[in-house]
């Protein structure tokens, strides 16, 4: 049995629409006009035991609102969903014993309080055993390396120390799924790659599964099997990450240096030809049409070269072009 | 029930903890209350020396309205201090953190907080009541029993009623304006006689704005005991216990969140 399985889930919001200015306000007064946005539009997926599913899209592309319904704190317009064989809107007490949520923007840690006192606060919420408690906040602090932020009030951490802390506090019950929005906003990168290890670790440790939404594609490029894209409340992508870059990531640049000044004509069979110089040129070629060993060897042939760099777009990119070719096909 | 009490009791001893932070501001507020309170009702001691009762009422019975109100209220706030300030968690999503966690989310939500005033309230009721207890002439253990309950009511009226007014966020969206009004409501009418108001007005007291079951109805039950008093108010603190209980559940399946950035305090 999947930890989450999801299916045809829809949720629609009403929003309210005032014209600008006094009279759009006096008009909103007296005849409302309301409009419905469809946050979420059918989507369905499914998530493993122990499996770490990337969820990424865009800001208001339903990642929050699908999270929210999967935690209890909202419910769905239509569709089903279980977490660990519970519909989150109607077991909404019983599941939140068996997950762990953070949300980036949301802190569940007491801000004029040292961490320790939430996680014993946690402990009442989540029944544990005094003892227990504290075998589990050793256990925590050490796999987060946050021994020396415990007694220290939030409000002085770091975003990083504190971010550490909250995903720390989520883990107190030993979820079986844990559900992190946006954890990494606002992290710098070393930030990121300390809190990405402690996830990493924490899966590898306890087996936690864990459905990641994010903005940063390298959070789930360092995390996740398998990712989901979302976009407009849709999925647009569904596959192992490895697939996608295998899938997109076939479009290479190559950087060029010579010791001896190019031909004003230089150009290769089959390569996009980006910016030419006296000395060097910028070029582009899809290896799906062109393989990469004749353009090496047309690049090793037209001259004694200085320095060659062949790059690859990023996942962000990749990432950006898939939202653009499922808006293209909506228009 | 026994693993929510210890729930709760965690939950008033980390707002103790984070209140403990600010040491200072704590005694201040609570000073500054407690002077407020004392000014408030130097206005009827003036008017007791020139009448000597109104409709029935005299001074003592006043030290005694003012006991079970201001204790009243500053258990009730102290203790569930997120009551006033309920419409604006869910006008702002900040119900997301009280929903994703394993417990009642009325209770959590209003627990989760407390106003460093309201204990100052809270040491004015008891002055005021050791006042009344000490001109009255009469104490025995049963009084301050019937002190406890009357007090227990208060506070149950009081949450219930603010919770309902702020639960009609779920339907209309910003009701600050409307809280605060049905809030100044409530405590005004509550500190007066209710042998002051007849009909209509006296009729609202024990519904729309049941400041009858806060202030005089417990005040009159705390000096002596009636059978019938207690009967009313053991059904009214139930029926809005209920009545706010119900309405918010409902409201809350309207919930819809927020992407607010909040920090918890």
């Amino acid at each position: 049995m999947p930890a989450v399985s999801v299916r045809d889930l829809r949720k629609t919001f009403q929003l309210k629409q005032k014209a600008a200015g006094l009279r759009g306000s006096l008009r909103a007064l007296w005849r409302p006009s309301l409009q419905e946005l469809d946050a979420v539009r059918g989507i369905s997926f499914s998530m493993d035991e122990g499996e770490l599913l990337g969820f990424i899209g865009p800001n208001g592309a339903g990642k929050s609102t699908t999270i929210k319904i999967l935690t209890g704190i909202l419910h769905p317009s239509s569709g089903e969903a279980e977490v660990l064989g519970r519909v989150p809107w109607r077991q909404r007490q019983e599941l939140a014993f068996q997950i762990g949520s953070v949300f980036g923007q949301r802190p569940q840690l007491w801000y004029h309080l040292p961490a320790v006192d939430t996680f014993y606060l946690f402990g009442k919420i989540y029944e544990l055993d005094d003892r227990e408690l504290k075998g589990r906040i050793a256990f925590l602090a050490e796999a987060f390396e946050i021994e020396e932020l415990l007694e220290t009030p939030v409000r002085k951490l770091s975003l990083g120390q504190r971010m550490r802390c909250e995903v720390a506090a989520s883990l107190l019950h030993r979820p079986r799924v844990l559900l992190l929005d946006e954890p990494s906003i606002g992290l710098d990168v070393v930030a990121k790659q300390r809190l990405r290890a402690t996830i990493q670790r924490m899966n590898d440790l306890e087996g936690v599964g864990v459905l990641l939404t994010s903005h940063d594609a390298g959070d789930i490029e360092a995390l996740c099997r398998r990712v989901i894209i979302i976009n407009d409340g849709e999925i647009v992508y569904r596959d192992k990450v490895s697939a996608l870059r295998r899938r997109y990531l076939t479009v290479k640049t190559v950087d060029v240096r010579y010791n001896e000044q190019l031909p004003p004509d230089f150009a290769l069979p089959g390569v996009e030809m980006v910016k030419v110089g006296r000395y060097g040129a910028k070029m582009r070629f899809d290896t799906r049409v062109t393989p990469v060993g004749p353009v090496i060897g047309g690049l090793a042939a037209a001259g004694s070269l200085a320095d060659v760099t062949v790059s690859e777009p990023s996942l962000e990119e990749v990432i950006g072009a898939i939202y653009a070719r499922a808006e293209s096909k909506d228009g | 029930m026994g693993r929510h009490i210890a729930f709760v009791l965690a939950l008033w001893k980390t707002n103790l903890l984070s209140a403990m932070e600010y040491r200072v501001s704590f005694l201040t507020q609570m000073a500054g209350m407690m002077l407020n309170n004392a000014i408030y009702f130097v206005f009827w001691i003036i008017f007791f020396a020139r009448f000597e009762e109104v409709n029935g009422w005299d001074l003592v019975d006043m030290l005694f309205l003012f006991g079970v109100v201001a204790t009243g209220f500053g258990v009730g706030t102290y203790l569930f201090g997120n009551a006033v300030r309920l419409s604006l968690l869910i006008a702002s999503g900040q119900m997301d953190y009280y929903l994703s966690l394993p417990r009642p989310v009325l209770l959590h939500a209003l627990a989760s907080r407390s106003n460093a005033s309201s204990a100052g309230d809270c040491a004015y009721g008891l002055l005021s009541f050791g006042a009344a207890v000490y001109f009255a002439g009469a104490f025995d253990i049963l009084m301050l029993l019937r002190f406890g309950l009357g007090c227990l009511a208060a506070v149950t009226v009081l949450i219930s009623f603010l919770v309902l007014v702020q639960s009609l966020t779920f339907w209309i969206g910003n009701t600050n304006l409307l809280t605060s009004n049905a809030f100044n409501a409530i405590v005004t009418f509550s500190l007066y006689p209710i042998t002051l108001f007849d009909g209509t007005a006296k009729l609202l007291l024990f519904t729309l704005i049941p400041a009858a079951f806060i202030g005089a109805l417990p005040a009159e039950f705390v000096r002596r005991f009636d059978l019938a008093q207690l009967a009313q108010i053991c059904a009214g603190s139930a029926i809005f216990l209920f009545l706010a209980t119900f309405v918010f559940y409902r409201g809350l399946r309207r919930y819809e969140s927020g992407s607010a950035f909040q920090v918890r305090t």
